[in-house]
């Protein structure tokens, strides 16, 4: 028993000291990549402000997206930054009306090019009612989906099909969207652990796919943040379902 | 015309940050690292600093210290500009006397022009 207790600690030591090391990675990262988006972020507002010559109407725009993407990037890693430093994550919210309907086929746009290198589908089924725009931190929200159907393409097989469905729930007046696999599924004693800070799963290292283990756990914390919540369904070698609830109001 | 140091190890940073500086009106010298830092704050005539605090050799708060420990550049006002933005790092600059803690991909160079206005206002 006391051998037991001996060694339970030692190993709790051990990953602490793991839990630091990737933190301090975490913050090296993220003040790497602050320092380029510095330079994106105002090398395109000086195109924006003509510090380079004259620009078209077009050309503004583009610079403006570009801009506005940048901005977002900053943000996401602030957040990071927040998430891995704060005891008790702390994610700051900037609330507008989104349609979200709107922001998930905007998202599945953006992993064309992944989906049509590993031939799988995304399938964002059409909802069955109308949806209803909801207050939200779209950058965040967008982490959010973005997240989930990432891990769901990488463990994914070939001609894999994944599915996205919207929908609201009227008794507790919350939307509900839906994203399914058919990939390597998580394993019963996994599933405690899968929003834990830097948790990855066996069979997901094994498959030699690359990931921090911060994915889920800041998808979750950025959803309680707003009031809403995620879970899932899985069975091993059978796919995964995750919910993602979120207020209307 | 008021004469800024900036002490910024991303040369391509310090590229931009001398331009822009330059084009509003200021008389721009630069250092990459600590050591360089230290022998340039002895240039007569420098009214602010502009100061990264992840360098090459010396960390920005020990150049702070150096700089606040050497009479002849003591009162020199130091704006500190960097992409760490811990309340500690925070904390740590105010206590050695920075007039101005800015994150740098949180401001436009515009914005960072304005701050240095106020900053020599001061």
């Amino acid at each position: 028993m006391h051998d037991d207790i001996e060694k339970l600690k030692e190993e709790n030591t051990r990953l602490q000291k793991i839990i630091v090391v990737k933190s301090d990675l975490i913050s090296i990262t993220a003040h790497q990549l602050r320092t380029s988006l510095s330079a994106v972020k105002w090398i395109l507002k000086m195109f924006a402000d003509k510090d380079f010559g004259d620009i078209n109407d077009e050309q503004k725009e583009y610079i403006n997206k570009a801009l506005t993407s940048s901005e977002r990037m900053i943000a996401v890693v602030s957040n990071l930054l927040a998430l891995n430093h704060a005891d008790e994550p702390v994610v700051i919210l900037e609330p507008e009306e989104v349609d979200i309907k709107m922001l998930i086929e905007d998202t599945v746009v953006e992993f064309y090019g992944e989906t049509h290198k590993k031939n799988i589908v995304i399938e964002f089924q059409e909802p069955t009612c109308d949806i209803p725009a909801i207050q939200c931190d779209k950058d965040m929200i967008r982490v959010v989906l973005e997240s989930i159907i990432e891990n769901a393409i990488k463990y994914s097989n070939p001609k894999d099909k994944i599915l996205i469905t919207l929908k609201t729930n009227t008794e507790n007046n919350t939307i509900i969207i839906c994203i399914h696999d058919n990939g390597i599924g998580i394993k019963e004693e996994d599933k405690k652990h899968i929003f834990s800070k830097f948790f990855r799963a066996e069979n997901a290292k094994k498959e030699g796919v690359t990931g921090s283990g911060l994915g889920l756990f800041i998808t979750q914390n950025i959803l309680q943040q707003h009031g809403g919540s995620i879970s899932f369904e899985s069975t091993e070698n059978n796919g995964t379902t995750f919910f993602v609830t979120l207020p209307i109001s | 015309m008021k004469k800024i140091l900036i002490i910024e190890d991303d040369l391509f940073l310090q590229g931009l940050e001398a331009s822009k500086l330059t084009k509003s009106g200021y008389e721009i010298i630069t250092a990459k690292d600590g050591t360089e830092a230290m022998e340039k704050i002895q240039e007569p005539g420098i009214d602010l600093v502009l100061l990264d605090l992840i360098l090459p050799d010396f960390n920005g708060f020990e150049i702070m210290k150096k700089i606040r420990e050497t009479e002849s550049v003591k009162n020199i006002p130091i704006l500190v500009f960097s992409n760490l933005s811990e309340e500690k790092d925070v904390e740590q600059a105010k206590a050695l006397g920075s007039v101005d803690f800015m994150v740098k991909s949180n401001f436009t160079l515009d914005e960072l022009v304005m701050h240095i206005e106020t900053a020599l206002k001061k």
